[in-house]
């Protein structure tokens, strides 16, 4: 019951954090000097897909808690793995996407699209990553036994910050990767 | 207070636009004494009528009254309603949109001096900034650097100069005379020796002024005076500074075709003599550290020309 | 009738609560306990205020006397920028939360913050960030760009020491530390009162930290994000505030002062609450009209996050944007003259005992009330372009900063010290201390107005002599000495204290909450039992039932 009410406001916390980079974002985009050519080099199928995959975790964590509450260790286990995968799979798509843009040298200093947008995702991508180690420690407790018991609230805690980084990526991913091309098509 | 009465201030107000502000700060402190005198009042009312002693027993033990709250939260709305209200349209005065008009002037702070363009002429001067008086104006206030800020106390009110951003002000001088100003945004090593001086002249006197600004650099006649134009445009003087007529054209640095017609030199920091010049020219870092100006080493023989260079340049 | 309720043991033991005395410093850097930790936030504090003050007299010595040369422009830069910082975000920051979490679960009937171990790791965190920040002294130059940092000042080409880059570190620690308690004490208000303790009987101090928690939460991260995005500026060439670049001037200052307007009221609230505790325990009376004084908590709260804009009168947003904030700026001083006034309320019709914690609180109402009102001036937006930036500002910052925060803090300290330690302080030198003080500071800020108008922007290494500024500069570095010696008399009063002051009984002060009911100091286990709760003031009720509050109805109770 604490740690959840704890995770709610970490959460609320988090989120004007990301109100505010996302508010510099958009700050710039209204203004000249944010480059259309680096957008050209977004793979936005690709990233799409990788959207989707974040987007099903969010719903496997939440068949995790399904099986959680009603007992069900076995199916609990299989739902974290394949949040945990999915989430992998996520960060992974979007190292491949940062490769991609190296490549073409689409660096941070490349102006006030490529700052932007390196720092926002780079930021989700780094909450991702704190939400995988938190979903391995569960999964790891979960087979040692600890969620027997289907009182406990940690994994409802984590849960929330989960569903919070998956929207927060929808939110990040309508700014950065389509946003941009309404705004700005010069 | 009563010495900022007697000395220039934003009370002594030389314009329009600072009267207005002037009149508007009246009516604040009237307001703001009646209040603090309440609070001190009753404070010290309280204070000696409830002090207690040693052994006196539990007083009455009441909680609150809405009566009492109510006129605790009235009043004050009042005020701040008729506050607001003035607010408005002081505002609205003093500092209208500028509606794409011409302005008169283009104020640009540079670290650490004051650049400023005549609109449609071609007289560009530093830190000493000529107005008319008796005639509503409109001033561009830009950066070319970090955020400086416009203020001239007796003028009115002030104005940051932002990178990127072009702001403006008005103002209606109304009597002539020297005022005194500095720049009041942090911009860095030097921001104290920042400062403005506004010479608000008639009219006629002001034209005169700008068109003499407009002429190009005097060229030199004495044979040491020769010696220093051709010594700063050789070394790299020109890069940073610009003296119309020559080739020194910069613009890192103040404006320097009519130098000797400054009363003071760096921003205010000093008044404008030969002596204070050759300090300057040896070691800019020693009379103004953090300026952007390098230090050269350069001959005793050297500076002298310049400086019988420079002091031609009225 | 009142019969004891007796406080549930936690279900699992509390970590690290086996206190070893034996061990003596690494028990106090390994204790998880609250009171403690709340006493290691306020040394911190007392710390960087002597740090933090020492630097402030630097400053006046070299503003004693127009175009003196004692400290060179680069030297003062630093020097302001680091007073401002370290008086802000360590000493005020930590003196508040170390109150917070010290008292809080005490006035709650709890043992101990909902989460002690994440209370050490925010306490620490944001040590280190202060040891950070000092370290830039020795790592090439602290920052020089002032505590607000304005882009594009803060940028590697006009600040290319590493000062700024630890300036962001530091507050970063600092700032989720900050953050981390914020959400305890919420957490901790939320579900660890005691049994029957409902939010209508939280003394008014918990309430305003519950308020600050919230507060603190939302204001924060926008400053983290600003301090993310400068270090990317500077360290991986970023553009967000580079102007030369395309980034944005406007934007930092959005983000830094969304957080920063905030962040003064996160200073000021929990002071606010210590005021009203000390006014009704030595006006020997309930608080005037509680429900207006925590209602007007949470209007100043919500205000807050709408006035931001009035630190940027001067940039040119245009009369539309100036005259919104105008407003919320000036909405706000409504409820902060509901506190004021129902502070006096309060003191009416008691019987006022004045000692040290009560002078500091009753000179408080005065010197806020000068602070509040130069704070309205500035909201009256003509005024603003006039006054913004110059001496003024700092006049109107310490008014509200040492008139306001410190004097509650003080007189928190005056009133709690006994708790805390077991020790009484001694009164007589307390008021030495009170008045000179007063009076150094009185001195030292009230002339800063005057220069503010003669025309004395701020943050000058030094100033021309013009008519006025020798003499006013002169007094107030005057009264900044005499604030200096009063702090000699006050680090002394509590050496002696420490040493042989008189031993403190349980509640020398017939105070109203349950921190006095306990022994003094505080064992670690704070609570065997509780008397039940009837009113906000639980204990009155035990030590005075014939005139207590539970017997009264609601309407009784809370004036309403
Ligand atoms: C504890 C800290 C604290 C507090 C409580 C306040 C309180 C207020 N402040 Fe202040 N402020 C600062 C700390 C604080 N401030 C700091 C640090 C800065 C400078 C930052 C920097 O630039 O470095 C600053 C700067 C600052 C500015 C920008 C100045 C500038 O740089 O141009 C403004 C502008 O509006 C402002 C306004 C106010 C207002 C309206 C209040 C109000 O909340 C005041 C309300 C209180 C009262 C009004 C008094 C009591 C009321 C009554 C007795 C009732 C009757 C009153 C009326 C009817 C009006 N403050
Ligand atoms: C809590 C907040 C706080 C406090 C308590 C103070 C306390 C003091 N402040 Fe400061 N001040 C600020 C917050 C505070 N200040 C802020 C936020 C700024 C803005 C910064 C900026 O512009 O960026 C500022 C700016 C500021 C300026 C303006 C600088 C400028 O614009 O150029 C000045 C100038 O006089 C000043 C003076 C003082 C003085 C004389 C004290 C005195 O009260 C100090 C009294 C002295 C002591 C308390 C220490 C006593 C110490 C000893 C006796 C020595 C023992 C020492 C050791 C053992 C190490 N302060
Ligand atoms: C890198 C740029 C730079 C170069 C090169 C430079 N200056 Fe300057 N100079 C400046 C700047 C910037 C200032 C303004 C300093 C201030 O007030 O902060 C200045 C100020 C001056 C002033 C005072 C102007 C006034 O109105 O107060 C004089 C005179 C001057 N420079 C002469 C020279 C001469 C002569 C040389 C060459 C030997 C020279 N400068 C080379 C940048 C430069
Ligand atoms: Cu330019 Cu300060
Ligand atoms: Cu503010």
């Amino acid at each position: 019951m604490e740690s959840k009410l704890m995770m709610k406001l970490v959460v609320g916390s988090e989120a004007i954090f990301f109100l505010a980079l996302m508010m510099g974002f958009v700050y710039f985009a209204y203004f000249p000097g944010f480059d259309p050519k680096s957008l050209a080099l977004l793979d936005l199928t690709k990233t799409g897909a990788f959207t989707v995959l974040l987007l099903a975790s969010s719903f496997t964590f939440w068949r995790a808690e399904i099986s959680h509450r009603n007992g069900q260790i076995g199916s609990l286990k299989g739902w974290l793995a394949a949040t945990v995968g999915l989430g992998v799979i996520f960060l992974f798509g979007q190292g491949m996407e940062y490769n991609h843009l190296l490549v073409n040298q689409l660096v941070v200093s490349k102006g006030t699209f490529a700052t932007g947008f390196f720092t926002l995702t780079g930021f989700h991508g780094l909450h991702v990553f704190i939400g995988l180690i938190m979903l391995a420690v569960v999964l790891y407790l979960t087979f040692l036994g600890d969620f027997d018991r289907p009182q406990s609230s940690v994994i409802s805690a984590v849960g929330i910050y989960w569903h919070f980084v998956d929207i927060v990526w929808v939110i990040v991913f309508t700014l950065v990767y389509i946003l941009p091309h309404v705004v700005n098509m010069k | 207070m009563l010495l900022s009465l007697l000395i220039p201030s934003i009370f002594s107000s030389a314009s329009s636009e600072a009267s207005e502000i002037t009149t508007l700060t009246l009516y604040f402190i009237i307001a703001s004494v009646g209040i603090l005198l309440t609070v001190i009042g009753l404070l010290i009312y309280v204070s000696v009528k409830f002090r207690g002693k040693p052994g006196d027993p539990e007083p009455r033990q009441f909680t609150g009254n809405k009566v009492v709250e109510g006129v605790m939260i009235t009043i004050p709305t009042l005020l701040v309603g008729g506050f607001f209200y003035l607010t408005l349209s002081t505002m609205q005065t003093v500092l209208p949109p500028a509606d794409g008009l011409k302005p008169e002037v283009v104020i640009r702070g540079h670290q650490f001096w004051w650049e400023a363009q005549y609109a449609g002429k071609n007289a560009v001067v530093a830190n000493e900034i000529h107005l008319p008086v008796g005639r509503r104006i409109l001033m561009h206030i830009e950066a070319a650097d970090v955020i400086h800020d416009w203020w001239v106390p007796e003028l009115g009110a002030k104005m940051d100069a932002i990178p990127g951003r072009t702001n403006h002000l008005w103002v209606t001088i109304r009597k002539p005379g020297v005022y005194e100003g500095a720049c009041s945004e942090f911009c860095g090593a030097q921001h104290a020796w920042m400062r403005i001086r506004v010479v608000a002249q008639p009219e006629a006197e002001y034209q005169q002024w700008v068109r003499e600004r407009q002429q190009n650099a005097v060229t030199p006649t004495t044979a040491s005076a020769v010696a220093g134009a051709a010594f700063f445009n050789r070394e790299t003087c020109g890069t940073c500074h610009r003296i119309r007529g020559t080739v020194a054209n910069g613009n890192v640095g103040p404006d320097l075709t009519h130098f000797a017609s400054r009363q003071t030199m760096l921003s205010g920091m000093m008044p404008n003599t030969r002596e204070n010049l050759r300090r300057w020219l040896q070691d800019p870092q020693a009379v103004k550290p953090g300026a952007k100006m390098p230090r050269f080493i350069y001959s005793k023989d050297s500076i002298n020309v310049l400086v019988d260079y420079l002091t031609t340049l009225k | 009738m009142i019969t004891d309720v007796t406080i549930p043991e936690p279900q699992a033991p509390l970590p690290g609560a086996g206190v070893n005395s034996s061990q003596g410093l690494l028990q106090w850097i390994s204790s998880v306990d609250h009171k403690q930790i709340g006493i290691l936030y306020l040394l911190m504090s007392l710390f960087y205020l002597l740090v933090g003050g020492a630097l402030a007299l630097l400053m006046r010595v070299q503003l004693m006397a127009p175009e003196n040369q004692f400290l060179g422009p680069e030297a003062y830069n630093q020097l302001f920028t680091m007073h401002g910082t370290t008086m802000i975000f360590f000493v005020l920051t930590p003196a508040i939360l170390g109150f917070s979490v010290y008292l809080t679960p005490l006035m709650i009937g709890a043992n101990e913050m909902a989460f002690p171990r994440l209370n050490a790791f925010s306490f620490w965190i944001a040590f280190f960030g202060g040891l950070l920040l000092y370290f830039s002294f020795l790592a090439g130059g602290a920052p020089n760009a002032g505590w607000f940092n304005y882009a594009p000042l803060n940028q590697m080409q006009y600040s290319s020491q590493p000062g700024i880059d630890y300036y962001c570190i530091g507050l970063l620690l600092a700032g989720i530390g900050t953050v981390g308690t914020g959400a305890n004490l919420i957490v901790t208000i939320i579900s660890l009162r005691s049994h029957g303790f409902k939010y209508r009987y939280l003394p008014i101090f918990v309430w305003m930290v519950f308020i600050n928690g919230f507060l603190i939460l939302a204001a924060f991260p926008s400053l983290n994000a600003a301090l993310v995005m400068l270090l990317i500026d500077r360290q991986l060439d970023g553009h967000f505030f580079n102007t030369a670049s395309g980034g944005s001037a406007l934007l930092w200052q959005h983000l830094f002062w969304l957080f920063g307007h905030p962040e003064v009221y996160i200073v000021v609230l929990p002071p606010f609450g210590i005021i009203s505790e000390v006014i009704q325990v030595y006006s020997r009376k309930p608080i005037f009209g509680y429900p207006f004084v925590v209602g007007s908590g949470f209007a100043i709260a919500l205000l807050a996050f709408g006035v931001w804009v009035h630190h940027m009168f001067a940039t040119g947003m245009g009369n539309t944007m100036n005259s919104f904030f105008a407003a919320s700026s000036m909405l706000i001083g409504i409820p902060t003259g509901v506190k004021i006034f129902n502070w006096l309320g309060t003191m009416w019709g008691g019987s006022i005992r004045f000692t040290t914690a009560m002078l500091f609180a009753t000179s408080f109402l005065v010197e806020f009330t000068i602070g509040g009102l130069s704070g309205i001036s500035f909201a009256i937006v003509p005024i603003d372009w006039q006054l913004t930036d110059t001496y003024y500002v700092v006049a109107h910052l310490h008014y509200v900063f040492l008139g306001g925060s410190l004097f509650g803090l003080l007189s928190g300290l005056f009133y709690w010290f006994p708790k805390m330690t077991g020790r009484m302080l001694n009164e007589k030198l307390g008021r030495w201390f009170f008045w000179l003080f007063v009076i150094g500071f009185n001195l030292t800020f009230f002339m800063q107005h005057i220069l503010g108008v003669i025309g004395m922007p701020r943050r000058v290494y030094t100033f021309p002599n013009l008519p006025g500024f020798g003499l006013l500069n002169l007094i107030s570095s005057l009264g900044a000495f005499l604030m200096g010696v009063s702090m000699l008399v006050f680090l002394y009063l509590l050496y002696e204290a420490l040493r042989r002051g008189k031993r403190a009984s349980d509640n020398p002060w017939d105070g109203y909450t349950f921190e006095w009911l306990t022994t003094s100091p505080p064992q670690l286990k704070n609570f065997d039992t509780l008397p039940p709760v009837f009113s906000f003031r639980p204990l009155h009720d035990l030590n005075h039932p014939e005139i207590g509050d539970h017997k009264k109805s609601t309407d009784d109770k809370y004036g309403t």
